[in-house]
């Protein structure tokens, strides 16, 4: 839900220049992959439903048309539509009105033109946050005179900043986690600069990482990100990220001791906040249901009686105790009020993670501009860091709410250092469950050849890659960096259908046949990926549709590239009872006799479904998640 | 892996593969949610003159630790699961009260819903005044027959009308040889157990200390069921009340899987796992609706009716909606539940990592518990063992991909291996299994926006030591009882017992500010003044934390009570109208410690007022 307090103030601004369209043969431009994350991104604001405001702007545009514009200061620079409220219209200008430019612009000069427009339109209104997301490739030159001015003045005025490229820039590290192994870091792809790209880009990238830096340090490395990292990962997007309420309190140490904090919730469960309503199936309007509530007495005609006949009431065992709600307001547990009190402190290993519960993870950092607070609560967390002790904590919310006992331990990083505060049980919520024994248990016990059948198994589907030189580990499947795919789904509804939509947008020409087809295969893969017939049924639907577009539309080679990876992709993912469906229904590829575009013959195209020799394949390959969610989407 | 390496468990699992397709469709019903049918637990107490002699004065007997731990049994009964069906009978008695007027044995309570009135019952025969008042209304009988005990037993089982689901015995006692001289009694006791097992019927010892101690090969391991031998737990003779609380606790709640499920670890090798909650909030009960006049609960009915014409609306003249940007997107309700649609219950194997990269501060929700379940894949057990073996000794932990329920959507899961563990009276504190914690996905984190950091100096990190050092104690899970619900559990009791007011429920969240200040002494100011400036308030702008202190302190009940008041409702007896707070402060005055419970304030009180 929206809330005022969480209201941000987003610029797109996006490089329309020259190289943005150079594109390797079969691969997208910059331009393209550009607009594509930006649709994403406005979709999901869109579906949000907040009350967020987003401007366009574009750089290395043919003419100009900006508020700096003066002489030939800010030249190739256009304000495509100014702060407001995202909609279908700016979906539906980012897929076609906008064009790729033939000149080149100063990306410096654009964000400060970003930057006026963030201050001039934000002017009398309150917005939480102002943020610029930069889609360039870097490669028009920039005049850095102002870059120090520039920083100083988006420091100053809280803007951030994002940056998407076409290619990763090297990362080192993550954020530097201690307490949980300083030698591990997040898996971000080749460290080393992309092959290929030119001095000017080059220069860009360490333009940038200098921005980053100095706006975030260490951190702001992080929010330079790849096209094909944000097409994954839609949360990139500093704005589609929650932002926490801050907590204010006291965190005591018996009667005397106090530290002033305030607290985050940094980690918790997300969920699908619109639900559904209910509608008439015939006018769907929700206005025409009602729903209602009646009591009756538990004789044979089931007699009604009023809400106002009845009293509250409790069981307390075989007994039924009423007990009204002015009673029991007047007699339940009270609490006295928010608080952040220490009961006392325990090594951290008799705090297991097997007892954490509740909802919500909180950071408990120190009071904002309070140094002494700053201090003293460092002291606490280096203690306990040292000691290798936790805190046990009553912590209340409000007096409204009721008492919770949690641990708080402590977390240290390069660029902070906090108290993690997490729910543990009452003894009410334990249930003490006794099992039987796996060790000297003749039935259960294993033989030699099957525990080392067990141990080849851990190191063959090793998700970690260890440098021994270096001595780090590299997190290869970075769960925590893995959007929640039920949030995808929603944000394409559209995905009820797939085949249908898919052959209204390529015929009404909604979208151009690459970019439906790109859509559609997604879907596929979604599908199989259930590995649920049911899901199998309505692949085959869509690459039915698509062979027979792509034959009305001459895409015959899409069709052919698109049918060849996914037989590979059948095969490393063991669908075999997918391609049985494929061959059953004899969806091959395209012959030339279909379609003159096309180089292939009847006969290869029955050879095609013809069963391989090499049926067996590797089956470790089905485990390399990582690497292969976009491989069929990058052979096309 | 290699499909070599792993030929081994293929062949393993070749005639698997039949059964469970069979299996199925009962694993999509979705697991034991349907349960049906009441625990029933009768509580055997021996009631011989043993029971009743303690080895040292401080020391409860037996028989108390027996009563007080049924107790405590019916006060979580009534909280937690209040149909399940309790009982308590004694042996060795004089009096006789059975159906089949057997010499010894005294039903105290036929099976049925743990009630305020069967507690009260209870509390009658606690301490030394239950002792007396046991010998006055039972009395200790000079022989019995276990075979008839059993006997009683089983009739009070098959008197009851109700489904029953889980059948146990409960036998308190600490004689282990009862029928040393009488090898026939001894014999028909051994048959009649064995007559309750063939019926499913558990029977659990629950040995209590004795002089020389308690030796089980005399009579009892013939006696007890082979279950126990079976799952590998030996109880110690308890001699502490703590000890045998835990004991029945552990036999008393029976196990309920969530679900069961299929682990796949790859295309051909799957077993099937059970999933329990070890932690799971307890709630208050719901209130239930009550007709005014009669106190009887009522029914609710809902029903969905179109305004404009008044006729009832079936499910399926229903459609579900939502509205974006001015744009209504409608389905049928099945098809909102396909969209939360993506695997079939289970677990994918994607991965291991080393143990150390499981980050503690990435808490999502409550973690499970994943067991073997053989039922369903034969030799589920030999292959989670091995990987249970494997994980711990490699020091991994196993990355699946996890649906729970059709139409719910996929999460990561780590199986992070747990080794079983028993403390030294061998009773088991953590199962073997896996812990399945719940791994978030980007979408759950949110960015904080922290504080810059100050690093305390080397000086201040080490007065802090002192102070964490000061105020070191030892947790445990069990430590900390849920204030509200104590407190609304206190209340049920006393207005289902009339009482005039209800017993504070203590709240053992609040920190022990006293005791800290004392142990911390001086280290505080030190600290302070340390970190500090001179003029800093670390209270803020409002000193909302005195004023906490002062409407705390008023708080306390100013009662003053004269002695000659007190002595004056001792003796006639009024001394019970007094309220719980007031009653501590009297206790503190005269310096007494009076325990927690009212009637244990009484006690003390009556009893240092007759005694002056």
């Amino acid at each position: 839900m929206a809330r005022s307090w969480d209201k941000a103030a987003v610029v797109l601004c996006m490089d329309v220049g020259l190289a943005m369209s150079n594109s390797f043969p079969d691969e997208e431009s910059p331009f393209e992959l550009a607009k594509k994350v930006m649709t994403m991104f406005v979709q999901r604001q869109v579906f949000a439903e907040n009350k967020d405001e987003v401007a366009l702007v574009l750089f290395g545009t043919d003419g100009t048309e900006n508020a700096l514009a003066a002489g030939d200061q800010y030249q190739n620079i256009t304000v495509h539509r100014h702060l407001m409220c995202p909609d279908f219209d700016l979906l539906e200008d980012i897929e076609s009105k906008i064009q790729p430019g033939s000149q080149q612009a100063d990306l410096l000069d654009a964000l400060i033109v970003c930057m006026d427009l963030i201050q001039e339109e934000t002017l009398g209104k309150k917005f939480e946050k102002r943020h610029i997301e930069v889609f360039t490739d870097l490669s028009s030159p920039f005049s850095r005179d102002q870059l120090d001015i520039i920083i100083h003045n988006l420091k100053k005025s809280g803007i951030s900043l994002q940056f998407f490229l076409p290619f990763p820039i090297g990362k080192q590290g993550g954020t530097g986690d201690r307490g949980d192994g300083s030698l591990l870091s997040d898996h971000h792809g080749p460290s080393f600069p992309p092959k290929g790209i030119t001095e000017q880009q080059k220069e860009g990238i360490q333009m940038v990482k200098k921005v980053m830096m100095s706006l975030e340090g260490e951190d702001g490395l992080e929010e330079i990100y790849s096209f094909s990292e944000a097409l994954r990962q839609l949360c990139v997007f500093k704005k589609t990220e929650r932002r926490s309420m801050p907590w204010s309190c006291q965190l005591t140490i018996g009667s005397n001791l106090s530290i002033k904090i305030v607290a985050y919730k940094s980690i918790t469960q997300e969920k699908v906040k619109k639900c559904w309503t209910v509608v008439d199936a015939r006018t769907l309007k929700k206005e025409a249901i009602q729903k209602e509530t009646v009591y009756c007495l538990n004789d044979d005609d089931e007699t009604e009686v009023s809400k106002e006949d009845t009293i509250q009431g409790f069981r307390y065992g075989s007994d039924i105790i009423p007990f009204s709600k002015v009673d029991e307001e007047q007699m339940k547990y009270k609490s006295e009020g928010k608080c952040f009190s220490v009961l006392g402190f325990c090594r951290s290993s008799q705090v297991h993670m097997k007892y954490f519960m509740g909802n919500q993870v909180l950071k408990v950092f120190a009071a904002k501009d309070d140094e002494a607070a700053a201090v003293a609560l460092s002291s606490l967390i280096h203690a306990l860091d040292e000691l290798d002790m936790v805190a046990v904590v009553r912590y209340v919310y409000n007096e409204k709410t009721n008492p919770q006992v949690g641990v708080a331990f402590p977390l240290i990083k390069d660029a902070y250092e906090c108290l993690v505060y997490i729910q543990l049980p009452f003894m009410e919520d334990l249930r003490q469950y006794m099992f039987p024994s796996l060790k000297n248990n003749r039935k259960c016990t294993p033989t030699e050849a099957q525990l080392s059948a067990v141990d080849a198994l851990i190191d063959s589907m090793s998700l970690v890659q260890k440098d021994e030189e270096e001595g780090t580990i590299e997190d290869l499947f970075p769960t925590s960096k893995i959007p929640n795919p039920q949030f995808q789904r929603l944000f394409q509804v559209g995905s009820v259908n797939p085949a249908e939509n898919f052959r209204v947008l390529v015929r009404q020409k909604k979208a151009t046949f690459e970019e439906a087809s790109h859509q559609l295969i997604n879907h596929i893969e979604q599908f199989l990926d259930t590995n649920e017939t049911l899901y199998f049924m309505k692949s085959m639907d869509c690459i039915k549709a698509f062979r027979e577009e792509a034959i009305q539309f001459s895409e015959e080679q899409r069709f052919n590239n698109f049918l060849k990876a996914l037989r590979d992709k059948v095969e490393v993912k063991q669908l075999n009872h997918f391609w049985e469906i494929v061959v059953h229904d004899g969806v091959t590829l395209i012959t030339k006799d279909e379609a003159p575009g096309s180089s292939v013959t009847t006969e290869e195209a029955k050879k095609f479904l013809a069963p391989k020799e090499n049926a067996n394949a590797d089956s470790a390959a089905a485990f390399e998640e990582g690497g292969d969610v976009d491989d069929l989407l990058e052979l096309i | 892996m290699s499909s070599n390496n792993m030929s081994g468990w293929e062949s393993y699992y070749k005639n698997e593969g039949d059964e469970e397709e069979e299996q199925e469709e009962g694993l999509e019903a979705g697991g034991d949610y349907s349960y049906s049918g009441r625990d029933s637990l009768i509580f055997l107490v021996d009631a011989s003159r043993a029971m009743f002699e303690s080895q040292d004065e401080d020391e409860l007997t037996p028989f108390d630790m027996s009563i007080q731990c049924i107790r405590s049994v019916y006060t979580n009964k009534i909280i937690s699961s209040n149909r399940d069906l309790l009982a308590v009978v004694f042996y060795g008695t004089k009096k006789d009260k059975n159906s089949v007027n057997f010499k010894n044995i005294y039903v105290l309570q036929e099976l049925d819903n743990p009630g305020v009135k069967r507690v009260q019952e209870l509390d009658k025969f606690k301490g030394q005044e239950g002792k007396k008042y046991f010998e006055d209304q039972i009395g200790h009988g000079s022989d019995y027959s276990l075979s008839e005990v059993l006997w009683v037993c089983a009739n009070l089982f098959s008197d009851v009308q109700f489904k029953m689901s889980h059948k146990r015995i409960m036998l308190f006692t600490n004689e282990d040889d009862p029928h040393g001289d009488d090898s026939a009694k001894a014999s028909r006791a051994r048959t009649k157990a064995g007559d309750l097992r063939d019926t499913g019927i558990f029977l659990d010892l629950m040995h209590l200390k004795k002089r020389g101690g308690f030796d089980t090969s005399l009579f009892y391991r013939d006696v007890i069921i082979a279950e126990n031998e079976d799952i590998g737990i030996h109880f110690e003779e308890s001699s502490k009340l703590e000890d045998l609380l835990r004991k029945v606790r552990a036999k008393e709640t029976r196990k309920r899987v969530l679900s069961r499920l299929k682990l796949k670890l790859n295309k051909d090798v799957t077993l099937t796992v059970g999933i329990y909650n070890m932690v799971q909030k307890a709630y208050r009960p719901p209130p239930v609706r009550l007709y005014r006049e009669t106190n009887e609960p009522v029914k609710t009915k809902t029903r969905t009716f179109n305004v404009n014409t008044g006729s009832l609306l079936l499910p399926s003249d229903t459609k579900r909606s939502q509205t974006y940007s001015h744009r209504q997107i409608v389905l049928e309700k099945e098809e909102t539940e396909e969209l939360k649609r993506f695997d079939e219950p289970g677990f994918i194997l994607i991965g291991f990592k080393p143990l150390m990269m499981l980050k503690k501060h990435h808490y999502l929700r409550h973690s499970l518990f994943v067991y073997p379940e053989e039922s369903l894949i034969n030799g589920s057990s030999t292959l989670f063992s091995a990987l249970l073996t494997k994980c711990l000794e490699k020091e991994v932990m196993a990355v699946c991909r996890y649906t729970p329920r059709r139409n719910s959507p996929p999460c990561f899961v780590a199986l992070v291996p747990q080794e079983e563990e028993l403390d030294d009276q061998k009773i088991q504190v953590a199962p073997p299994g896996f812990q399945l914690v719940f791994l978030p996905y980007a979408d759950d984190k949110r960015k904080v926006p922290f504080t810059e950091k100050v690093m305390a100096n080397p000086e201040q990190v080490d007065k802090m030591k002192a102070i964490v050092q000061k105020l070191r104690f030892k947790y445990r899970s069990d430590s900390f009882e849920n204030p509200v619900l104590q407190q609304h559990f206190r209340n049920m009791e006393a207005l289902a017992l009339d009482l005039m007011e209800p017993e504070q429920a203590v709240d053992l969240t609040l920190p022990k500010t006293e005791v800290m200040d004392k142990r911390l002494g001086s280290l505080v100011d030190e600290f302070k003044e340390l970190v500090y400036p001179p003029d800093y308030n670390p209270e803020g702008k409002v000193t909302k934390r005195k004023k906490d202190d002062e409407s705390y302190g008023s708080k306390r009940p100013k009662v003053e009570l004269s002695e000659e008041e007190l002595k004056a409702h001792v003796s006639k007896g009024t001394l019970g109208k007094l309220t719980v707070p007031a009653l501590k402060e009297a206790c503190r005055m005269y310096g007494l410690k009076g325990g927690l419970k009212k009637q244990e304030l009484l006690d003390v009180l009556t009893e240092h007022f007759q005694k002056a």
